[in-house]
């Protein structure tokens, strides 16, 4: 009998089923949206780690990759696609120039690091980031939501 | 017969033809009839005393190609009348560099915000001053300099 | 009558802009009566940060334009400088440059058939594709070392050789893919659904294809047969046989035939560039790396090339100092997309992803 039951609180229950469900929100900026896309392809195929299912809406999702340049134009629509998510909501930045402006920072319209428009959980460095790096990311996501330490 | 004020090549031998600028669009009109049907693009360069408008035309059945250049201060004629394509790249040519275009039927910024202060490929542009944008209840955009009213 | 109009914004973020394009929409009932794309949402500075150093430099930027082809783009450029600096460029050389090109066309073509096919609901073509250009991004991370943007090309030649293991891979590759993009065509060719919903969408007429200078595989689709390495050869593609593909009837079905011919073509490319391939240096020992950095030249020059989208060309002008005084980029897509209002003005709202995705905007290059 004992095998068949589990004993865990309702807040560690949430937790689990929160970070193992993430539902990405198909939303492609660059060159990073491409590998992001590899991420999700058939040769990568994270719907292994159990966030497959690509979300058209903001409504509809918990998780906002980032992936690519932030433009000025750009910012203040992403801050209110962000504010459309409902709650819990996670944010991966995909790449340098999510993360910090990248090549770009130089420039007269580039936002240097998407988190100055919104909050950001889990950093990728590269340019672009390969889609291992991703995955890496999405785990790491995953083991902060279970482990309790994500503010949200 | 529009009067040509000078003539050169570029390095791999295309043709460049300076052409006054009062001149441009009966001149380009000119060239249209006689086959080059397609406009390549249309682009701004600052010469710090001077702009100069560059217009790469194309002819898709023999494949000649012409650059026609004017050089001007503030404006030129707009072609949009000849080639409806023209629309996009004379809008990007006011926003970026900074040159009207005369008769064009909607001459707003194209890539930057509405309401960007200053022409960002002009050699004189403040790279060191930041300017930021935000969505207004409209949903247009909004340019300021202060770091505060946007992103 | 009048206030039956109502107006709709199509992204910029929507599942089938391919990137962050905006679309205003004026509809009546389901009848778009006139559509005007916003772009500049991913404007980034290309021509002003390649102003500002110097001239192999400014290859990161021209690199990230057309992020699906960067291969494509980088040739554009180097042509440009070389020519401005009057470069030579080993032989080899350049037969690797083709062979990396035609590699990145088909691998371009890949992704807009894998979302195109996502674009008119069907998710399995993006799988089949994905699968494919795996196999190619394979062969450009032994080649360059990289999956996405290579900075390969040097002035001068290209920054690595081929080794005899990416040779095997590229020749296991030619072998099989034609029967795999055969499948992948039959995917979507023979689906009575996307036929339906392709044909008599979206068309342009030969006049409009002119008249808004739009290039490439759609101006291909709408009779015009004009390629620039047909018509205008660079590198050697004068010694290689290979057909343009064209049609006449100018909707997005004819668009899709067109590309998938012009995939079969590079095969055909990319094997004879293998039979061809001449021993000797891949870079021209004259340029180093630290000299490349003080090149200076002066004069302009324009290099057109084909790249996947259309006529991509590189305007540089040249004031005597190692900075390039004005880098112009003609991006394809930005012509393309131009030719939207024509393009969907009395169409349903229903074909507007479908010709949307028949363009294969990619805004790298569009906003620049």
């Amino acid at each position: 009998m004992s095998d068949n039951i589990l004993v865990t609180s309702l807040d560690e229950a949430l937790k689990w089923g929160t970070g193992k469900s993430l539902w990405p929100f198909t939303f492609g900026l660059a060159c990073c949206a491409i590998e992001m896309m590899s991420a999700m392809g058939s040769d990568y195929d994270w719907a292994r780690f159990g966030s497959d299912i690509f979300r058209d809406s903001p409504r509809h999702s918990d998780l906002m990759i980032v992936s690519g340049t932030v433009t000025k134009k750009m910012a203040p629509r992403i801050r209110r696609l962000y504010d459309q998510m409902a709650f819990p909501k996670f944010v991966i930045s995909m790449g340098a120039c999510a993360s910090a402006g990248g090549p770009y920072v130089r420039g007269y319209s580039v936002v240097d690091g998407v988190d100055q428009v919104v909050p950001v959980d889990v950093y990728v460095y590269g340019c672009p980031p390969r889609p291992e790096a991703l995955i890496q990311a999405l785990k790491m996501l995953q083991d902060r939501i279970v482990a309790g330490k994500v503010k949200h | 017969m529009i009067p040509v004020e000078s003539e050169s090549s570029t390095k791999n031998g295309m043709k460049v033809v300076y052409v006054a600028k009062e001149n441009i669009f009966q001149y380009l009109k000119e060239r249209k009839e006689e086959g080059f049907d397609t406009l390549l693009m249309i682009s701004g360069v600052d010469y710090r005393d001077h702009l100069e408008v560059m217009y790469h035309l194309l002819s898709s059945s023999s494949g000649s190609r012409l650059i026609v250049k004017t050089k001007t201060n503030d404006e030129v004629d707009s072609v949009t009348s000849l080639w409806k394509g023209a629309d996009w790249h004379e809008r990007e040519t006011w926003d970026l560099v900074g040159i009207k275009f005369k008769n064009h039927p909607n001459l707003k910024r194209i890539l930057l915000a509405e309401g960007w202060n200053g022409h960002p490929l002009r050699k004189d542009y403040p790279m060191d001053k930041k300017q930021y944008v935000n969505l207004g209840d409209d949903g247009e955009d909004i340019v300021s300099y202060e770091k505060t009213e946007g992103y | 009558m009048e206030d039956r109009v109502i107006e709709i914004n199509f992204g910029p973020q929507h599942p089938s802009t391919h990137g962050v394009l905006r679309i205003k929409v004026k509809l009546d009932g389901e009848i778009i009566v006139d559509a005007q794309p916003v772009i500049g949402y991913l404007h980034r500075n290309a021509e002003k940060l390649a102003e500002m150093g110097s001239y192999p430099k400014g290859m990161i930027y021209i690199d990230r334009l057309d992020y699906v082809a960067a291969l494509n783009m980088e040739l554009g450029y180097v042509l440009a400088v070389e020519n401005l600096m009057d470069v030579q460029v080993p032989e080899r050389a350049q037969w690797i440059r083709m062979l990396m090109v035609e590699l990145n066309r088909e691998a371009s073509h890949l992704i807009w058939l894998g979302t195109h096919g996502l674009d008119m609901g069907m998710l399995t073509p993006f799988f089949y594709c994905f699968r494919e250009r795996e196999r190619i991004l394979r062969i450009f991370d032994e080649i360059t070392g990289s999956r996405l943007l290579y900075n390969y090309f040097a002035i001068g030649g290209v920054y690595s050789d081929i080794t005899p293991k990416a040779i095997e891979m590229i020749k296991a590759w030619t072998d099989d893919f034609g029967s795999k993009l055969e499948e992948i065509q039959s995917i979507l060719g023979k689906s009575y659904i996307y036929v339906s919903r392709t044909k008599g969408v979206g068309v342009l007429t030969a006049e409009d294809i002119l008249s808004y200078g739009v290039t490439g595989p759609m101006q291909r689709a709408s009779g015009i047969k004009r390629d620039v390495r047909k018509n205008s050869p660079y590198l050697y593609y004068d010694r290689i046989n290979f057909d343009v593909p064209s049609r006449t009837e100018g909707d997005v079905y004819a668009r899709f035939l067109v590309r998938i011919e012009e995939m079969r073509q590079s095969i055909r490319i990319v094997k004879q560039v293998l039979d061809k391939l001449p021993q000797g240096d891949f870079y021209n020992k004259k340029y180093s790396k630290p000299m490349l950095v003080r090149l200076k030249t002066t004069g302009e020059s324009y290099v057109p090339t084909e790249s996947p989208k259309g006529e991509f060309g590189i305007h540089l002008i040249g004031d005597g100092s190692s900075i390039p005084y004005r880098v112009r980029i003609r991006s394809p897509s930005f012509a393309n997309l131009s030719s939207i209002p024509t393009m969907l003005k009395g169409y349903k709202i229903a074909d507007l992803t479908a010709a949307v995705s028949s363009i294969d905007p990619v805004f790298g290059e569009v906003d620049r």
